[in-house]
């Protein structure tokens, strides 16, 4: 969004490259006094807690790794931090794949089969789950999937009372709130990555004779190709951090392929709640900090290689 | 991009989008349906209609309690995020400095890295100064997560103002406190609003950072939570039709605010059906 605000990467001929009025001193130095105040501090702050302890009740602020070394010992037994964060990513990469595989046609949908006229309309439709508020829907979710719940119910109602949905408190449920989450944003970056694909080009391979799915296939997909790995990485680093979606429909620590363990931000919440332990949870959060800098890092070379591949 | 007609593929892509709108309207639909069936449990078939949830609701008080926190939290944080925003937006827009990247990564960062991490950071920071627990804890931290898409629109805004404005201005002998005030600001005020209201939603929806440093003083999200772990009842679903209708009003107003502009000042009648 802000890419696009900036638009032109030269600036035009009317902008001051410093100004040193009292508009110039106010228009950079609050922004970036109240930013590097309350944003920056907090998270230095978070390093710097991550290395103290807690005793009798108050933090003592003397440097050591004793949180780390509490954490690498429970890393596979005990609190099975590992688990946690092996969970975590298992169920953020799926989500991510699932969550780009069903908004993509459905993008592609909006573009191609919806008149051009009514597009913002379905566009702003898209969107509005977006804007009411996400606890209440994962809670509408679990009214939905609950045993006794609404789709069971409806499914025994008109007599298929043998099929019932029982997949609320697995991660199968957390995977369905993150992707209700998800879709919305997704398909207003996909949906904008479609419409910029240059027709002339859909034209032109129509053309030539190519199928709709050769055209997809071989133009479009390629053509928005940024689209997509911004959407698979913002779907990734949604569910990687979230909360809500597992607590709620994983119930803490829902089942999967990979058994039961909770994702590891319910991990992080949960630990607070029960030892309000601060320094520790701050140990955690960085643990849960350099994951996820590191799954950026795999992404951004994954996609490096794509990008010489299909050169 | 005209559909064509003798293909059976837009009729497949018009039936996969009714299936995705399904989903992505069933959860909304359902609470708003069982916020008045007298069920206790939400489950089909129902139990016939009645508003005694919603009698519940308001005779109840924690979720009202919530909710007039929230109404408080949130307002005054997208105002904050719209000062700070502005600045921002301005400075990003009007002068090359250095540290201008840095500026706008420091005010994007914070969407994009998970709010749990700013949660604990910030409950840290703020029990050092014996600040945590307090409406306006969430109320700064807020600020700090709903500046950057305030400052988006506000830049997005900004990006379409002529060169020539603020030139003219200069030239008639305004100063620049006065041209930013008289000229930018007004020009920039739909930009402001529509800021106001995405800062407004991220904010009333937040529930992570709030849940760390609220203390006692649940906003309303930590209160839905609290209800959803303990004994969830359907004066939830009359709360969550309530939010609903607001929301929809944000959405519309966001709508009518916000479509001329970001319609790349091609100003097009709205679709209405």
């Amino acid at each position: 969004m802000s890419a696009v605000a900036l638009g032109a990467a030269a600036p035009p001929a009317g902008r001051r490259r410093s100004g040193g009025g009292l508009v110039y001193i106010v228009a950079i130095g609050l922004p970036a006094a109240f930013f590097v105040a309350f944003f920056l501090g907090p998270l230095l702050y978070l390093v710097l807690l991550g290395f103290w302890r807690v005793e009798n009740f108050s933090i003592v602020t003397s440097f050591s790794f004793g949180n780390y070394r509490d954490i690498a010992a429970n890393f596979w037994r005990g609190s099975s931090y590992g688990l946690a964060i092996a969970q975590t990513l298992y169920v953020a990469a799926t989500t991510a794949i699932l969550a780009v595989a069903l908004t993509y046609p459905m993008a592609l949908a909006i573009v191609f089969s919806v008149p051009e006229r009514w597009q913002r309309l379905v566009i702003l439709l898209s969107v509005a789950p977006f804007w009411t508020s996400y606890i209440l829907r994962v809670y509408a979710w679990q009214v939905l999937l609950a045993r006794r719940g609404v789709v069971n119910g409806a499914l025994a109602y008109i007599g298929l009372g043998d099929w019932q949905v029982n997949i609320l408190y697995t991660q199968i449920a957390t995977r369905i709130g993150l992707l209700h989450f998800l879709a919305p944003i997704l398909v207003i970056i996909l949906y904008v990555s479609i419409r910029n694909v240059d027709p002339t080009l859909i034209e032109a391979s129509r053309q030539i004779g190519a199928t709709r799915i050769q055209t997809l296939g071989r133009v479009i997909l390629p053509m928005t190709r940024t689209g997509v790995i911004l959407s698979l990485s913002f779907a990734a680093l949604v569910a990687c951090g979230d909360v809500l979606s597992g607590s709620i429909l994983g119930g803490g620590a829902g089942d999967s392929a990979l058994g039961k363990a909770p994702l590891f931000a319910n991990m992080i919440v949960r630990a607070y709640a029960s030892s309000t332990n601060l320094p520790h949870t701050a140990a955690l959060a960085i643990v849960l900090i350099l994951v996820m800098i590191a799954l950026l890092l795999i992404g951004f070379a994954a996609s490096e290689r794509t990008k010489i591949v299909t050169k | 991009m005209s559909v064509k007609s003798g293909s059976r593929l837009p009729a497949l892509g018009r039936a996969y989008l009714a299936f995705c709108f399904v989903f992505l309207l069933l959860p909304i639909a359902t609470l708003i349906v069982f916020s008045f069936q007298r069920n206790q449990y939400a489950s089909i078939p129902g139990q016939g209609w009645s508003l005694r949830w919603y009698q519940k609701l308001f005779s109840d008080g924690s979720l009202l309690d919530a909710l007039q926190a929230s109404l408080v939290v949130s307002p005054l944080a997208a105002t904050g995020a719209c000062v700070v925003g502005f600045f921002a937006a301005y400075a990003i827009h009007r002068y090359r400095f250095r540290g201008r990247v840095a500026l706008m990564l420091l005010i994007m960062t914070p969407m994009l890295i998970p709010a749990l991490i700013l949660g604990i950071g910030f409950l840290g920071l703020l029990s050092r100064f014996g600040l945590q627990g307090e409406l306006y804890s969430v109320i700064l931290s807020h600020i700090v997560l709903v500046t950057a898409p305030a400052m988006a629109l506000i830049q997005l805004r900004l990006s379409q103002m002529p060169e020539s404005l603020e030139e003219a201005a200069r030239n008639l002998g305004a100063t620049e406190w006065q041209s930013l005030t008289r000229i930018v600001l007004p020009w920039a005020l739909p930009g402001i609003a529509g800021g106001w209201i995405l800062a407004f939603t991220f904010s009333f929806d937040e529930f992570v950072i709030a849940w760390f440093v609220c203390g006692f003083h649940p906003t309303l999200p930590v209160a839905i939570y609290a209800y959803i772990v303990g004994s969830a009842d359907p004066s939830l679903n009359a709360m969550a039709a309530i939010i609903f209708l607001l929301s929809c009003v944000m959405l519309l107003c966001a709508e009518l605010i916000l479509a001329p502009f970001l319609a790349d000042r091609r100003v097009e009648a709205p679709a209405v059906a």
